[in-house]
């Protein structure tokens, strides 16, 4: 994930950050600087940390009365010449901004949505992206609802860890204040706020675990919930709970803002609330629609793309596909046909860019460089074209777009009770979904979108609405967060869409199986110290339950290792060497203690003297491997805070590595396969579901038992990230998960039982000798 | 399974089925042991299926079968569900079956809820969306034309033999009456030549049907037969001489062969000569081809009526053109 650049950077959490980023040049904020390209940051800062003194007498907002405040009022008190909420004198870049600002679409009905705000509790705020939405509506707030005058602050809630930095970074820099002080942000393992913060840009589940442990949200005036329609998870787990808030709170402003028009649902969902609508910046886009279903949607776009270069006037393609392995081969082929097309039929020199969540950052800021020139003058234009997943939607615009190409899939979670697996699978997209792709078109002037499938198709096959996260998902974590939450009735919270109720049965057994929850459904002990930690529940519980196996240095690294992404990097065109890198740390109990080897090699003073250069001679992602480091300290401080004791047994004991996966036992008992009698595949324990090892792993097919990490749905079901564990454990380390009268006759259960019976014996001889 | 009677097994619930008892039982199906190489069989076979490799493919679907099993199999009603303690802490927060959510005036959860996970669809090739459907209606398009053809073709059997007899018997009537006009108009063109002519009757070479007259002079009528006639003559001669030339060139002159060589081998004389106009376009001839073979049988016979005084169902020629004693025009009057 890009979102994971800053804490690799960053291993202190509360570091000011004004100026290593510069905002420009984010994709997140790329449409706000249109007009100031000339403009620079950095500077300009100059006279603002003199003359303030917290009193806010003096300032421009002097005379305002709260939630009774005019837009002129606001106005007047934007020109300066002092900050208004600091006093310190304006610089020259502020105004700079301040002509911009006001140019965006929401800035004309800021006096409607000033009524609106003062008259009701909770709005719904529709703006199209590129309305300034995010930007504005947040300082609209400030300026009407003075979270200062009462020691109150506003929290913007974000959807993503990139976008909440990125738009407090802007926020910051268009009230001419410093980040972290007026403006700062939050999100998981990085606080960058002060005492004198009155906007918070942070992610939807930071504010959520601030709930936590404040059920009322008290240190807040006003929450907005930003990119509501995104239906993550965190935030609708946050509008149930608000609308509980809501009733304990009078005095809360809530504003929920959704860039789409299925509006309406919001406003039902929150007692008929009242609605406000800003249009975007936008042009109409025509359809087209494929006559038949295509064979092949990749090659159906491919072939797209390379007409629309070969037959439109100037303007750049933005093509849709699913994941990293496609849009790199679609890019190589696209690179490849053109090359062939500008040779034999003279066409305009083209650009390809791909886009996708885990390409580092620097080659995200590329899709913004312009399109390339005519190769010769006069020749034809030359145009780009962004090979992107669905990030490419809504999270972030990108100027020049004229055309679409939509072969209508990406790749979205997906969560089955009745198998246990959440994996990632390619899906047809919403009508919803396809409607914003065809939106991106018409940004900058009228444009076009090809949709790879008919319109007969489009009509009756695709869903209305993307399923929200909270169907897709084990709820586990989520019930854990509500338990703590101080919600008791999970069957009848007030959820926007409630899940299965298989959904949450599973959940709950999980979190009884884990000791999280007692037969009752209270929360443990053990449940409430895991709900400290920013972790799924079995993470938490094999970190809390470390000590006892002598290893919680080790399974702190190893449980920061499996909370980044891919620690190992595999490019298509060195898959054998990078296999040969990774069997250097390979263990034969599996990848869980390979990992830890790479982890320990990396924090070796060999790999510290230049860590760039040792990742990228042993294929490994310094990026995850830093943030797996910043992560680390992280969960260090909450183990510290809970007193749970760091230890490791002695590396020349025997016992060095059988003590860390036992301790793996003690989190992932539930996920658990044997090997089947008749050859390569695995059943998985209880849910009795064939797989087999990931490729990626370095352990071989002669492990009788394994504990897995993730199970993937692909065409084949594959178990990823494997270690191998003993059977004796598993009844001895998880005795109510593996009670065998709760087993299905069958292999598994067979061979429990002759372990058992074999235990017994030993136990026996034991007591006789 | 041991290999059941089915006729013992029959029988045993017929003796239970005593209608003065009025007592409904369960029919008790007796065991027929398996005799001891029946079992011996049986164990091999099992132990053979169980030991043997699967291979990928078989691998595949069971994974699939077994996968989709249990995806289709609710929760709440495995029957362990009873014993879940995460239904049991869910009771207790009164959930009674239907869906979660916010508390209804019934104290139910939402009305339209959802009761059921998203499914989970595995996406296996690179089809545009709406190919499988496409794909499937198109099966089922192809299947439903071919069993309605089928089921038609029955209902019309009996229907469409009778009417393919009746076109031939039809055409054998035409070709029948084409040959009679033919006759009869060469009976009469003969008739001209020996009234007109010296006198000599010249029947014997006519009999020799060396027709060199164009086809296009002959009446349209009969027309065709002779056209046919001279056609399967042509290709028979093609044929003939292919056949020469296997062993000889058509062309080939050998100066040493006499006379009479050449006469007897058929390369002196033709005996027959073609018309000329047969590899000529006739629309004349192919607009009445067309027609149906009723309505050429008509022409025929009215043609043969008129200018012959000839009836053909009558098969004779009557001496004057009131056709007198003929019973009409058509073959039922003749019945």
């Amino acid at each position: 994930m890009a979102d994971r650049r800053s804490e690799a950077d960053l291993p202190q959490a509360k570091r000011p950050r004004v100026g290593d980023m510069d905002p420009a040049s984010n994709p997140y904020l790329a449409h706000m600087y249109e007009d100031e390209a000339a403009n620079s940051y950095g500077g300009g800062y100059g006279g603002q940390n003199g003359g303030r003194n917290g009193t806010s007498s003096r300032t421009g907002l002097s005379d305002f009365k709260r939630h009774a405040t005019t837009s002129a009022q606001a106005h007047k008190a934007e020109d300066g010449p002092n900050n208004p909420f600091n006093n310190s004198p304006l610089s020259n870049q502020y105004f700079n901004i301040l002509k911009t600002r006001r140019d965006l679409p929401v800035h004309k009905q800021r006096q409607e949505f000033l009524d609106m705000f003062q008259k009701t509790q909770i709005l719904v705020f529709v703006g199209e992206t590129g309305s300034g939405k995010t930007t504005q509506i947040p300082q609209f707030v400030l300026f009407d609802d003075l979270p200062h005058f009462n020691g109150k602050l506003v929290a913007c809630t974000q959807p993503r860890r990139v976008a909440a930095m990125s738009v407090a970074q802007r926020v910051a820099n268009e009230m001419d204040v410093k980040l972290g002080e007026e403006v700062g942000y939050s999100i998981r393992f990085e606080d960058v706020t002060g005492p004198k913060t009155i906007l918070k840009y942070m992610t939807d589940g930071m504010l959520l675990r601030e709930a936590m442990h404040d059920h009322n949200l008290t240190r807040y005036s006003c929450i907005i919930l930003d990119e509501a329609h995104e239906r993550t998870l965190a935030t609708d787990i946050l509008m149930g709970l608000l609308k509980e808030v809501a009733l304990r709170r009078p005095d809360l402003k809530i504003v929920i803002m959704s860039a789409t028009l299925d509006a309406q649902k919001f406003q039902r969902y929150f007692n008929d609330a009242p609605l406000l609508a800003v249009p975007g910046r936008t042009h109409p886009v025509e359809i087209f629609y494929t006559p038949e279903p295509e064979r092949d949607y990749v090659e159906a776009a491919l072939r797209t793309v390379l007409q629309i270069h070969a037959t439109e006037p100037e303007g750049d393609i933005l093509l849709f596909l699913t994941g990293e392995e496609e849009i790199e081969d679609a890019c190589r082929k696209i690179t490849l046909e053109a090359d062939e097309m500008i040779r034999e039929a003279d066409a305009g020199p083209l650009k390809v860019y791909p886009l996708y969540g885990t390409l580092p950052p620097h080659q995200q800021q590329k899709i913004f460089d312009p399109a390339p020139p005519p190769a010769r003058k006069g020749g034809r234009p030359g145009r780009k074209v962004i090979v992107g997943t669905n990030i490419a939607e809504t999270s972030l615009t990108i100027d020049g777009i004229v055309y679409v190409v939509d072969p209508g899939f990406s790749k979205q979670k997906v969560y089955n009770p009745r198998i246990r697996v959440e994996s990632l699978l390619v899906s047809p997209i919403s009508k919803a979904s396809a409607q914003q792709r065809a939106g991106r078109a018409g940004r900058t002037r009228p444009g076009k979108c090809f949709r790879l499938y008919t319109e007969a198709a489009f009509k009756k096959e695709l869903i209305e609405q993307t399923y929200p996260e909270i169907l897709r998902s084990n709820l586990a974590n989520t019930v854990l967060e509500l338990k703590k939450l101080g919600i008791d009735d999970l069957v009848h919270f007030d959820l926007m869409d409630p899940p299965a109720p298989e959904t949450l049965m599973r959940a709950l057994e999980e979190l009884n199986y884990l000791a999280c929850l007692d037969d009752d459904g209270d929360l443990t002990a053990l449940g409430k110290l895991a709900s400290e930690f920013p972790l799924d529940p079995a993470l938490a519980v094999m970190l809390i339950s470390s000590p006892e196996f002598y290893c919680s240095n080790e399974i702190l690294s190893l449980t920061a290792l499996l909370s980044v992404p891919q620690i190992f990097v595999r490019p298509a065109s060195a898959k054998k060497r990078a296999d040969e890198m990774k069997a250097l740390f390979a263990h034969p109990d599996g990848d869980h203690l390979t990992m830890l080897n790479v982890y320990h090699a990396f924090k070796g003073p060999a790999a510290q003297s230049d860590p760039k250069k040792w990742c990228h001679e042993h294929f490994l992602s310094l990026r995850a491997l830093q943030s797996a480091d910043n992560v680390r300290q992280q969960l260090k401080r909450i183990m510290e805070k809970s007193e749970l004791d760091l230890m490791s047994t002695d590396f020349q004991d025997k016992n060095y590595y059988t003590n860390i996966r036992r301790a793996l036992v003690a989190g992932f008992f539930m996920q658990v396969a044997k090997k089947d009698p008749s050859g390569k595949t695995y059943k998985t324990v209880k849910d009795d579901q064939s797989v087999l090892l990931h490729p990626s792993t370095v352990l071989g097919v002669d492990s009788e038992w394994v504990v897995y990490n993730e199970f993937v749905l692909t065409t084949k079901n594959y178990v990823r990230t494997v270690s191998s564990v003993k059977p004796e454990w598993l009844l001895d380390i998880a005795p109510t998960y593996y009670d065998l009268s709760t087993f299905k006759s069958g292999e598994v259960k067979t061979a429990l039982q002759r372990t058992l019976d074999k235990v017994k014996r030993k136990q026996a001889t034991k007591r006789t000798k | 399974m041991p290999a059941q009677d089915p006729v013992a097994a029959d029988e045993e619930i017929r003796e239970e089925e005593d209608y003065m008892s009025m007592i409904v039982a369960e029919p008790t199906i007796p065991k027929v042991k398996e005799t001891y190489t029946q079992r011996l069989r049986r164990k091999a076979l099992e132990s053979e299926a169980r030991g043997r490799t699967k291979s990928k493919a078989e691998r595949a679907l069971e994974e699939a079968a077994a996968r989709e099993d249990a995806l289709a199999k609710s929760l709440l009603e495995d029957e362990n569900a009873s014993k879940s303690k995460g239904l049991k802490m869910m009771a207790k927060m009164g959930f009674k079956g239907g869906a979660l959510g916010k508390k209804g005036e019934d104290g139910q959860g939402l009305m339209d809820g959802r009761l059921e996970p998203v499914g989970v669809v595995i996406k296996e090739d690179r089809g545009g969306i709406g190919l499988d459907n496409e794909k499937k209606r198109k099966i089922r398009e192809e299947f439903e034309s071919e069993s309605k053809r089928v089921k038609a073709e029955e209902g019309d059997y009996r229907d469409r033999v009778r009417r393919e007899r009746e076109l031939a018997k039809l055409e054998g009537q035409v070709a029948a009456a084409q040959r009679v006009a033919e006759r009869l108009d060469g009976e009469r063109e003969e008739e001209a030549a020996g009234i007109t002519g010296d006198g000599v009757p010249n029947g014997s070479i006519s009999s020799k049907k060396i027709n060199t007259q164009p086809l296009k002079s002959i009446n349209v009528l009969w027309r065709g037969l002779i056209r046919g006639r001279e056609e399967k003559e042509r290709d028979r001669r093609m044929r003939y001489d292919l056949h020469q030339s296997l062993s000889r060139l058509p062309t080939y002159d050998d100066p040493d062969e006499d006379k009479d060589y050449r006469q007897a081998l058929g390369k002196e004389h033709t005996q027959h000569v073609l018309v000329e106009d047969l590899e000529e376009e006739d629309p004349e001839l192919d607009a009445f081809n067309e027609l149906e073979p009723a309505e050429r049988l008509e022409q025929l016979i009215s043609h043969l009526r008129r200018d012959f005084n000839y009836c053909f169902w009558c098969k004779f020629s009557y001496p004057d053109s009131e056709l007198e004693g003929c019973p009409g025009l058509t073959e039922e009057d003749h019945d």
